[in-house]
């Protein structure tokens, strides 16, 4: 059957055969990818002639390269994945105890992510803001505090234009940064404090983190130009730290904190590395990159804010 | 690991070089190991590369640099010795 639904996240065209918490497709995608539900005995199939180390199966996470070039993922207890080669079709199997916003946001992140790499895209790891019409993202790993900061700037009525995902794409000269999904990821005290909410959905069984949804007055739904990314520090250094520091990285250094700062670091190989290589090279010349280092204390983030306000207005 | 000076070296297969402003970034497909350089080393990269001998891209630096002889014979031994090291360049006769 063809897919019914057809949304736009990331720039990316998304045709669905079940309802997706998404903006609804209105322009030209930069490709696209067809997703599609499938029974659990296409996934068993799939895996069965796989080599078992690649898939331990009491963990939370499972990972295998097949044969043909497709990928399979699954987190346990939300949903499994099987990503074509040419990552033009993600196939997807929602688990029963699973959430549809918790599932969601394993097809629209992780899962998708494989799809856009193979389809030569490189997600970032970062969330984003829209200040004056242009993007900042904070580019960091997971518990780096980029949904936190960005929550701060939407408690100062700036708008989200994707968290925890970021794609960019060069067009005539300037790098665009494309909207995720309306939603932010945030623990229930980040959520209160800076949000005014508690209402979300819980993500997994594994964290306390909200999936809080976003209306159209704190989320930007158009791509806009990427003006600066910001790289935070590692959490145990950024503990440590008592000052807010902005310091600006040199196009190599910039180059090493993407490449670090790649969403998908699963994908490898001589193919990927290349294409990685490519991108991240030309995006550090064309975006200015700096290190935001901050302490990891809510009472200093509106500090950082104005900070990060002050570098940009330089 | 050292090469002589009569000999030339080049690019290994797979390894791509780019510069990002006047630095240079670097990675083996097959080891996957990245590398950063600075504007002096992208420039020793650049010249090694191309001349026809280590002697001759030495004689072409010693031009462009104000620095001690035996300085820059001892940072070109080093800085090939890493880069034989990281596999991201072969040596070869000289042309």
């Amino acid at each position: 059957m063809p897919p019914r639904h057809h949304y736009n996240v990331y720039g990316i065209g998304i045709d669905s055969d079940t309802p997706l918490a998404l903006p609804r497709q209105t322009h030209a995608a930069l490709c696209h990818v067809q997703c599609r539900r499938a029974p659990a005995s296409t996934f068993a199939r799939t895996v069965k002639d796989t080599p078992g180390d690649e898939l331990p199966s009491d963990s939370w996470y499972r990972y295998a390269a097949l044969r043909d070039g497709s990928t399979y993922v699954r987190w346990n207890k939300v949903g499994e994945f099987l990503v074509t080669a040419d990552g033009r079709r993600v196939d997807c199997r929602r688990e029963r105890l699973s959430s549809a916003e918790s599932f969601q946001v394993y097809l629209l992140g992780q899962a998708l992510s494989f799809a856009l790499v193979k389809q030569r895209f490189e997600p970032l790891h970062a969330t984003s803001v829209v200040v004056n019409g242009q993007a900042i993202a904070f580019l960091g790993g997971s518990a780096f505090g980029k949904s936190t900061l960005a929550a701060c700037f939407l408690s100062a009525g700036y708008s989200l234009l994707t968290d925890d995902l970021l794609i960019v794409h060069e067009s005539s000269g300037r790098v665009l940064a494309y909207p995720g999904p309306p939603r932010i990821k945030l623990f229930p005290a980040v959520a209160t404090r800076l949000l005014g909410t508690r209402r979300g959905v819980e993500m997994n069984a594994g964290t306390s983190k909200l999936i809080v949804a976003l209306d159209e007055s704190r989320s930007c739904g158009s791509p806009v130009p990427l003006r600066r990314i910001y790289c935070l520090a590692v959490p145990r250094d950024a503990c440590r730290q008592q000052g807010i520091g902005i310091q600006s990285l040199s196009p190599r250094e910039a180059f090493v904190e993407l490449i670090r700062g790649a969403f998908n670091r699963r994908l490898a190989g001589p193919k990927r590395l290349e294409q990685q290589f490519g991108i991240m090279a030309r995006l550090s010349e064309l975006v200015p990159v700096k290190r935001l280092v901050h302490p990891r204390a809510m009472t200093r983030l509106q500090e950082v804010r104005q900070r990060v306000l002050e570098d940009l207005a330089h | 690991m050292s090469v002589s000076f009569s000999d030339r070296v080049r690019v290994a297969p797979d390894v791509l070089f780019r510069l990002v402003g006047d630095e240079g970034v670097l990675v083996n497909l097959n080891t996957e190991v990245y590398l950063g350089l600075n504007p002096v080393g992208s420039r020793m990269w650049s010249v090694l590369n191309s001349a026809t001998s280590v002697q001759a891209a030495y004689e072409a630096l010693l031009q462009e640099y104000e620095v001690d002889p035996q300085q820059l014979r001892a940072d070109i031994e080093q800085f090939i010795s890493q880069l034989l090291g990281q596999k991201l360049i072969e040596s070869a006769p000289a042309a």
